[in-house]
């Protein structure tokens, strides 16, 4: 699938997660699996991890205390039957936006995000991300030398001071790092306003799965 | 867009990346350390604060119009595409501290330390709306009902007047605004130190392209 497909359904699932109730969340959530474990199986491993379940389930476990009035005794528990209903409504409507998230754009990859923007004509922007991504570790790494040599230079004794001085050789590093990645844009002729816009053309599943999108959006308001 | 040459993008890239470093390593450390339904207050405010002072930083070497916004896209995607998984929030936290900045970049016209001081300001004030948004965005609109029972059942367990907790909720708002403010009164300063040890010369108001 391209990259416009998994943008398709990411601005599908973000549509209809504000838009559906009760237990057509449900058949989202279904929606999302399904397509989760056909385009973008490394994005259900967020099932997975105790932070998203906590996030989730916080709206099932506060709901029944603090919507609606109690009527329904559970031991020294008194809760409201209908704030437990809108408290699982709550956590399923987070539950699949952030499965639309996570399933959709979070799939892209680094050269997909590039492409898009060289194709929607922003090829600049396209281009500093991919500075960016590339640069990451050796811009996290100069960070780190550059306050373990401070530190260790007599640092603790004067935070204010090595503070200051590490800001100042950070900036200064990167932005040297900066003329290099000019000098070699140069060298390559590279100019952000030219160069043909990438073809980024639909693919036989990404007309596959609009069909797909349109017959569910048809069961879930008829 | 045609404004921008390459050196401007290259260093838009470059300043994006420096946020995406601090949102990736001390971000996540806060986050271990400080639950975000347990403490979005620390976290928020030294997290926005470090992202103004860097995006404000970069706008003394890109001076066209936008930069902060474009520094702040480059970060919300690096932190998108990050191995930690596609989140929603931090992503919309950081491209509207980026929106804010620009506004008020936007309204003080020229470069200027206020203008800078300002911009801070609102992106590190927009933390205390975020929860809130986000909130409202994620469970829907039954979230509000929540909320007001909180402060207000919150308000009796401790004794105080409902009034108490609004002016406790408007301390927390000042203080981020005075962090945000010292951040980009900050970003002002940095930004020349660097310039005048490069040897680089920080563009006039005059200079800013539009």
């Amino acid at each position: 699938m391209s990259p416009w497909g998994y943008l398709l359904f990411t601005l599908w699932s973000a549509v209809l997660a504000v838009l559906l109730h009760g237990w057509q969340l449900a058949g989202l959530a279904a929606v999302q699996m399904a397509f989760g474990w056909a385009w973008s199986r490394e994005a259900l491993r967020m099932l997975r991890r105790p932070r998203f379940w906590i996030f989730v389930l916080t709206a099932v476990a506060v709901g029944p205390f603090l919507i609606g009035e109690p009527d329904l005794v559970l031991g020294p528990l008194r809760i409201s039957r209908e704030g437990w209903a809108v408290g699982v409504e709550m956590a399923g409507r987070a539950f699949v936006l952030t499965l639309a998230f996570s399933v959709g754009i979070g799939a892209l990859s680094l050269s997909d995000v590039v492409a898009v923007f060289d194709r929607v004509g922003l090829r600049g922007l396209g281009f500093a991300v991919g500075v960016a991504m590339n640069l990451f570790g050796t811009l996290r790494e100069m960070a780190t030398v550059t306050f373990q040599t401070l530190w260790l230079r007599g640092g603790r004794r004067r935070p204010w001071l090595t503070l200051r001085l590490f800001l100042i050789t950070t900036v200064a590093n990167t932005l040297r790092y900066g003329d290099e990645v000019v000098s070699a844009a140069a060298m390559r002729a590279f100019d952000p306003t030219r160069g043909g816009s990438g073809v980024l053309p639909l693919r036989r599943a990404d007309l596959w799965l609009l069909a797909a999108l349109a017959v569910c959006t048809g069961i879930f308001f008829s | 867009m045609n404004r921008y040459t390459v050196r401007s993008w290259v260093i838009i890239g470059l300043f994006g990346a420096l946020w995406g470093v601090v949102e990736l390593t001390l971000g996540s450390y806060l986050h271990v350390i400080f639950p975000p339904q347990a403490n979005t207050f620390l976290t928020g405010v030294v997290m926005g604060g470090i992202g103004a002072l860097i995006a404000l930083t970069g706008r003394h070497f890109v001076p066209n119009q936008g930069s902060v916004f474009l520094i702040a896209v480059v970060t919300a995607l690096i932190k998108l595409l990050s191995p930690g998984g596609a989140r929603l929030g931090p992503f919309v936290a950081i491209l509207m501290e980026g929106l804010l900045m620009e506004v008020a970049l936007l309204i003080a016209g020229r470069p200027r330390a206020w203008g800078f001081a300002l911009g801070g300001a609102l992106a590190v004030g927009w933390n205390f709306f975020h929860k809130f948004v986000m909130m409202r965005l994620v469970y829907g609109g039954s979230v509000v009902e929540v909320y007001e029972k909180m402060v207000k059942e919150g308000s009796q367990m401790l004794g105080l007047d409902i009034s108490a907790a609004l002016l406790i909720l408007g301390v927390l708002l000042l203080v981020r605004l005075i962090v945000g403010g010292i951040a980009g009164w900050s970003a002002w300063a940095l930004g020349g130190a660097v310039a005048r040890r490069l040897g680089r010369r920080v563009p006039s108001g005059e200079e800013v392209v539009r």
